[in-house]
C-alpha cells in the first residue's frame, strides 16, 4: 500500500512545522485582507474614516461581539439550517445511498481476489463523495437563499453577531452531515459483512485421511466463487473436538474447521478478512552497487519515484531498514514482518515463480568489544510475491550466525542485535541476477499487534467527517460575499485544488515536466514534446513562474483533501494511527479559526439590504 | 313661556357649547403638556444620506440627502413619502440593514450598527420574510431564542402573541399555508417577541384587507399607549393620519415637512363646528351669526361617513347577526332536545 511520506515524521516535528506554517499563512492573508479592506473602504469614505472604520471593526471583534457570542443563538441558527436542510430533501442523498448499495452486485467484481478491498473500498469512497456533495450544496446556497429572500433581514434586525451566523450555520450542516454518516457507516457495515460472510460445507468425496501424518485433509464446497482445501491434525484437540484450518489464505481469508466427535465437519465463518495491522514501520536507506550508503536506490526508468529499487545478484546493492524500540516484550516469540516488495525483471525467467530475496538482520551500533560475526545473522531466505504483501515470522530460533569453524551458532536477537537504544537493521537483497526489488519506505514493517477492524472502520469515517466539515466550513465562508451558484462553484474549486493539490505542487516544482500555460500552450502549438527544452523567452517564463507560484501558493493554503483520506488503509487492513487522525483534527480547526474569522468580517462589513 | 323656553334651551346649549369648547381646549393643552417631543429621544439622524454606487463604485441613486429628525419616546412617528422617496431606506439605516454614506444614526443613543441596540427593537419589513417551512410556534421560538430568551419565556410569550393575533387555530400550520394577513399577523408577532421599546414598521398595512388594516392600526395605537415608541413608514395617507402623532414627509431623499400631524392638516383661518341634534331653526340661527360676523360660509352639509367606516359597520353587523342565528339555532336544537 501506498503510505504518504509524510505520514512517518512524528507527530512533534510535524506539529512545530505546521504551526509555523499556519503562522505564516495566516499572516500573508490578514496583510492582503487589511490592503484590500483599507483599499475598498478608502473609497466609500476617505483614508481618515476608512482606519476608523477597520478600527472599530477589529475592536469589536475582540470587545463586544466576541465576548457576546451566545451558544442559544448559535443552537438556534444551527436548529434553522438543520430544519432548511430537511426541508431541501435531504433524506434523498441517503436513499440514493441505499439504492446503490441494493444494486452494488451488478457494479462489483464479486469474483475479485480481494473482496474485503473492493467492498470497503466501494462504500467508503461513495460515502465520501455523497456527504460531501451533500455538504457543498447545503451549505453553499443557505445564506445567499436568505439573503435573496430577504429573510435575513429578520435575523440580523435580531441582536445576533455576524459570528453566531457563521457558526450557527456551519453547525447545522455538520449535524446533518453527521447523522448522515452515522446512518450510512451502519448501512454499510451492514452491507461490508454481509457481502463478506459465507460459508462452506465439506465436499466429502474429497475426504482423505493420512495416518503417518494423522491428519485429514479435503476441500469445501464452491461457495462465494470460491473453495477452499482443509486439514485436520488429529493431535489438534479443542472443547468442540478436533480443529483444523483451510490453507492457504484465498481471496484474503481462512475458515476454522472443526471435525465434531460424531465425525461430522464443520467449516466455520470466514477470519483474517477484516483486519486492523498496526504496523511499526522503520527508516530506509539503501546500500548502492559499489556499497556507498544511499538515501535512494537506483531508478530503473520509472516516472514515477514512489519506489527506488536495488539490484539483484552479485552487487552489493542491498536496502536497510532501520527500527525503533524493538523490545522483547513487544515481539516475546520472533519478528512478524510484512513485505510489500515490488520486482522489476529484466529477464523474464519464469514469470509464474517468485523472486528469492535474502533478510539479514544486523545491529545498527555494535560493542567494538564483540566478535563481528555476532552483530550479523545469517540470511533468512523469503520469496517476493508480486503485487501482494509477503507475511514472514522471523522465529526467535531461526536467528543465526556462522562462527569461525563455520558452525551456525544461535544469536539472542534482543542481546545480539538490538543496540542499546533499542534499534534493529534489517538488511533486504535481491539474490537472483538481473532482477530488481523496488521498494518504499512503507513496503517492510513489522506487525506489533491487529486492533479491532471495526474501530478502524470509524476511524476512517472520522476522516470523512473532517472532508465534511472542511467542505461546509469553505461553503459557509464562500456564500457569505458569493451568490449561491457562485459559492458552490468556489467551493467545488478548493475541493478539485485540494484534491489535485499534490499534483500541482508536483508541476510548480517541475517534477512533473510541461511547464506553466504559456510554456504548455507552446508546447501544444509546437507539437514540442514536454521533456525537450523549449525557448518561451524571458517575459514569457517570468510570467509562467509566477503563475506556477500563485497556484502553488493557493493549493497550499487550501485543505489537502487526499490527506484526510484513509479509505485505501481500512481496505488494505491497516490501523489509522490516532496521531493521524490528531493531525487531521488540527488542520480542520485551523481551516475552522481562520475561515471563521474572515466569515465574521465579511459579514459585520456586509450591507445585507444593499 | 316658549319663547322663555326656548330662550333657556338657547342659552343653556350656548352655556353647553362653551364647556364642551373649554374642555377640548383644555384637553388640547393637556395634550400639548404631555407632548412626546418632551421625552427621551429613541431616534437620532443627523445629516444622515446614502447615495447607492454601481459595481464601479460610481454614484447611482442619492437615496436620502442629509436628513435630520428625531424621534421621542412614546410616539408614533410616521415617515411619509411616495416610492423611492427614502422611508425604507431610512428605516434600513438605522436598523443597520444598509450603512450611511454620511452622517449619523443613532438608536438609543448607539450607533445604528450596534448590533446591541436590537435587544430592545421590534422590527416589521415590508414583506414579512419569514421561514415558511417553519409554523407559527416554531417561528416566535426561533426568533425568541435570537433574544436568548429562557425557553419557559419563549414559551408564554410565543403562546400570548399567537393569542394577541388571533393566530391560534393556525398555529401549527406551516407559514407558506398562511394568507397574507395572516403572515402578517406572525411577521408583527415576531416583531414584538422580546417586548420591544421601539418598534419599527415598513409599510405595515400593506397587502391588509380593510379589517385587518383597521385592526393593525389599533394595535399601533394600543403600542402607542403602552409606552411603546413606533416608527412607522407608508405611503398610505390614510393609515399615516389615523395612527400617527408626528409625521415626516420624504421626497427624492429630502426632508419635505416634519411636525405633529394635528398642526400640519390644521386650516387655520377655517372653523369647523359639528353638531348632532340640531333643529332646522337652529342652523338658520348659526348662518345668521356667520353672516353678523362677516364670517364666509364655506360649506353646510351633513357629513358622510368614510368608506371604511361603512365596510367595517356592515362586516360587524353582518357578522352580529351570524352569532345571532347560531345562537338561535342552537336554541333551537337545545329545545328539541328538551
Amino acid at each position: 500500500m501506498i503510505v504518504d511520506p509524510s505520514e512517518f515524521v512524528s507527530f512533534s516535528t510535524w506539529f512545530s512545522g505546521a504551526i509555523a506554517g499556519f503562522a505564516f499563512n495566516v499572516l500573508i492573508l490578514m496583510i492582503a485582507w487589511l490592503v484590500l479592506w483599507y483599499a475598498f473602504t478608502v473609497l466609500r469614505h476617505g483614508p481618515t474614516e476608512a482606519i476608523l472604520i477597520i478600527a472599530r471593526a477589529v475592536t469589536d471583534f475582540f470587545l463586544v461581539d466576541g465576548p457576546n457570542t451566545s451558544p442559544r443563538r448559535i443552537g438556534a441558527m444551527a436548529r434553522l439550517a438543520v430544519k432548511e436542510s430537511l426541508r431541501r430533501r435531504v433524506v434523498v442523498v441517503f436513499a440514493v445511498f441505499v439504492i446503490i448499495l441494493l444494486f452494488a452486485g451488478w457494479m462489483l467484481d464479486t469474483e475479485n481476489d480481494h473482496p474485503s478491498r473492493l467492498y470497503l473500498g466501494f462504500v467508503l469512497t461513495m460515502s465520501n463523495y455523497l456527504v460531501l456533495a451533500l455538504a457543498m450544496f447545503l451549505s453553499a446556497f443557505s445564506l445567499p437563499t436568505d439573503i435573496e429572500n430577504r429573510t435575513i433581514y429578520t435575523i440580523t434586525t435580531k441582536p445576533v453577531r455576524p459570528m453566531e451566523i457563521f457558526w450557527g450555520r456551519v453547525l447545522g450542516f455538520v449535524i446533518v452531515g453527521t447523522v448522515l454518516l452515522v446512518v450510512m457507516g451502519l448501512v454499510s457495515s451492514v452491507f461490508v459483512y454481509r457481502g463478506l460472510y459465507h460459508t462452506h460445507e465439506v465436499d466429502a468425496a474429497s475426504l482423505q485421511t493420512d495416518s503417518q501424518l494423522a491428519r485429514q485433509t479435503g476441500e469445501t464446497t464452491h461457495d462465494s466463487h470460491h473453495r477452499h482445501d482443509f486439514f485436520i491434525d488429529d493431535d489438534s484437540t479443542s472443547d468442540d473436538g478436533t480443529i483444523g484450518t483451510t490453507d492457504p489464505l484465498v481471496k484474503e481469508h481462512r475458515h476454522m474447521v472443526t471435525r465434531h466427535d460424531d465425525g461430522t465437519i464443520e467449516i466455520g465463518h470466514p477470519q483474517d478478512q477484516l483486519r486492523a495491522r498496526v504496523p511499526v514501520y522503520g527508516k530506509l536507506s539503501f546500500i548502492s552497487r559499489e556499497g556507498n550508503l544511499e538515501e535512494r536506490g537506483l531508478n530503473v526508468g520509472k516516472e514515477w519515484s514512489y519506489r527506488s529499487y536495488i539490484e539483484g545478484g552479485v552487487s552489493q546493492s542491498a536496502a536497510i531498514w532501520t527500527f525503533s524500540d524493538v523490545t522483547a516484550e513487544q515481539f516475546p516469540e520472533g519478528l512478524p514482518l510484512e513485505l510489500d516488495i515490488r520486482v522489476f525483471r529484466t529477464s523474464k525467467g519464469d514469470i509464474e515463480s517468485q523472486i528469492r530475496g535474502e533478510i539479514i538482520l544486523m545491529n545498527p551500533n555494535p560493542d567494538p568489544q564483540v566478535d563481528p560475526r555476532k552483530t550479523r545473522s545469517t540470511p533468512l531466505p523469503f520469496r517476493a510475491t508480486e503485487f501482494a504483501a509477503t507475511e514472514e515470522f522471523i522465529d526467535l530460533e531461526d536467528i543465526k550466525y556462522q562462527d569461525v569453524d563455520g558452525q551456525l551458532q544461535k544469536l539472542n536477537l534482543f542481546e545480539d542485535l538490538v543496540d542499546d537504544d533499542g534499534n534493529l537493521q534489517l538488511l533486504i537483497r535481491c539474490v537472483e541476477h538481473a532482477q530488481f526489488f523496488g521498494m518504499a519506505q512503507a513496503d517492510v514493517y513489522l506487525k506489533a499487534r491487529e486492533t479491532s477492524f471495526w474501530m478502524n472502520y470509524a476511524k476512517c469515517y472520522v476522516g470523512i467527517w473532517l472532508q465534511m466539515v472542511l467542505v461546509v466550513l469553505f461553503g459557509v465562508f464562500f456564500s457569505t460575499f458569493l451568490t449561491g451558484i457562485v459559492a458552490l462553484q468556489a467551493t467545488l474549486a478548493t475541493l478539485v485544488l485540494g484534491m489535485f493539490g499534490g499534483f500541482i505542487a508536483d508541476i510548480q516544482s517541475g517534477e512533473v515536466a510541461g511547464g506553466g500555460p504559456i510554456e504548455s500552450l507552446a508546447r501544444v502549438e509546437s507539437q514540442e514534446g514536454v521533456t525537450t527544452d523549449l525557448d518561451i523567452g524571458e517575459g514569457a517564463a517570468l510570467i509562467d513562474r509566477a503563475f506556477m507560484a500563485a497556484m502553488g501558493y493557493v493549493a497550499d493554503v487550501v485543505p489537502k483533501y487526499p490527506e484526510f483520506n484513509t479509505v485505501r488503509k481500512v481496505a488494505y487492513g491497516y490501523d489509522i494511527r490516532g496521531s493521524i487522525l490528531a493531525r487531521h483534527l488540527l488542520i480542520t480547526l485551523g481551516y475552522f479559526l481562520v475561515l471563521s474569522v474572515m466569515g465574521y468580517f465579511i459579514l459585520k462589513t456586509r450591507e445585507f439590504a444593499a | 313661556m316658549d319663547s322663555e323656553n326656548s330662550m333657556d334651551t338657547s342659552a343653556q346649549e350656548d352655556a353647553s357649547l362653551v364647556d364642551q369648547t373649554k374642555d377640548v381646549i383644555e384637553q388640547s393643552t393637556a395634550s400639548e403638556e404631555t407632548s412626546p417631543e418632551l421625552g427621551e429621544v429613541i431616534i437620532e439622524t443627523r445629516s444622515l444620506s446614502k447615495v447607492y454606487r454601481d459595481f464601479w463604485g460610481r454614484p447611482k441613486v442619492n437615496a436620502v440627502k442629509a436628513l435630520d429628525l428625531e424621534v421621542r419616546r412614546g410616539e408614533i412617528f410616521g415617515l411619509l413619502g411616495p416610492n423611492g422617496s427614502g422611508k425604507s431606506t431610512t428605516i434600513k439605516m438605522l436598523l443597520g440593514l444598509l450603512f450611511p454614506t454620511g452622517g449619523k444614526a443613532l438608536v438609543f443613543g448607539k450607533d445604528a450598527t450596534d448590533v446591541s441596540k436590537n435587544e430592545r427593537i421590534g422590527y416589521l419589513p415590508e414583506e414579512s420574510y419569514l421561514y415558511k417551512f417553519l409554523n407559527a410556534e416554531e417561528t416566535l421560538d426561533f426568533y425568541g431564542r435570537l433574544f436568548n430568551m429562557s425557553s419557559a419565556r419563549r414559551r408564554s410569550r410565543a403562546a400570548d402573541l399567537i393569542k394577541r393575533m388571533d393566530l391560534e387555530w393556525a398555529k401549527r400550520r406551516q407559514l407558506k399555508e398562511y394568507s397574507k394577513g395572516m403572515t402578517r399577523r406572525i411577521g408583527l408577532a415576531q416583531a414584538l417577541i422580546n417586548d420591544p421599546e421601539l418598534i419599527l414598521l415598513d409599510e405595515p398595512t400593506t397587502g391588509l384587507d380593510p379589517i385587518g388594516t383597521r385592526e393593525m392600526k389599533d394595535l399601533i395605537i394600543n403600542l402607542r399607549d403602552q409606552g411603546k415608541t413606533v416608527l412607522m413608514c407608508s405611503h398610505l395617507l390614510a393609515d399615516v393620519q389615523d395612527v400617527c402623532d408626528r409625521i415626516a414627509i420624504l421626497h427624492q431623499g429630502e426632508l419635505k415637512e416634519l411636525g405633529r400631524v394635528d398642526d400640519l392638516l390644521q386650516v387655520q383661518d377655517v372653523t369647523q363646528i359639528q353638531a348632532r341634534g340640531l333643529s332646522s331653526a337652529a342652523e338658520k340661527e348659526i348662518l345668521e351669526v356667520i353672516a353678523r360676523d362677516q364670517g364666509e360660509l364655506v360649506e353646510i352639509e351633513h357629513p358622510t361617513a368614510t368608506l371604511e367606516e361603512l365596510f367595517l359597520n356592515i362586516v360587524r353587523e353582518s357578522e352580529a347577526e351570524a352569532g345571532a342565528e347560531k345562537r338561535s339555532m342552537s336554541g333551537i336544537e337545545s329545545g328539541d332536545k328538551e
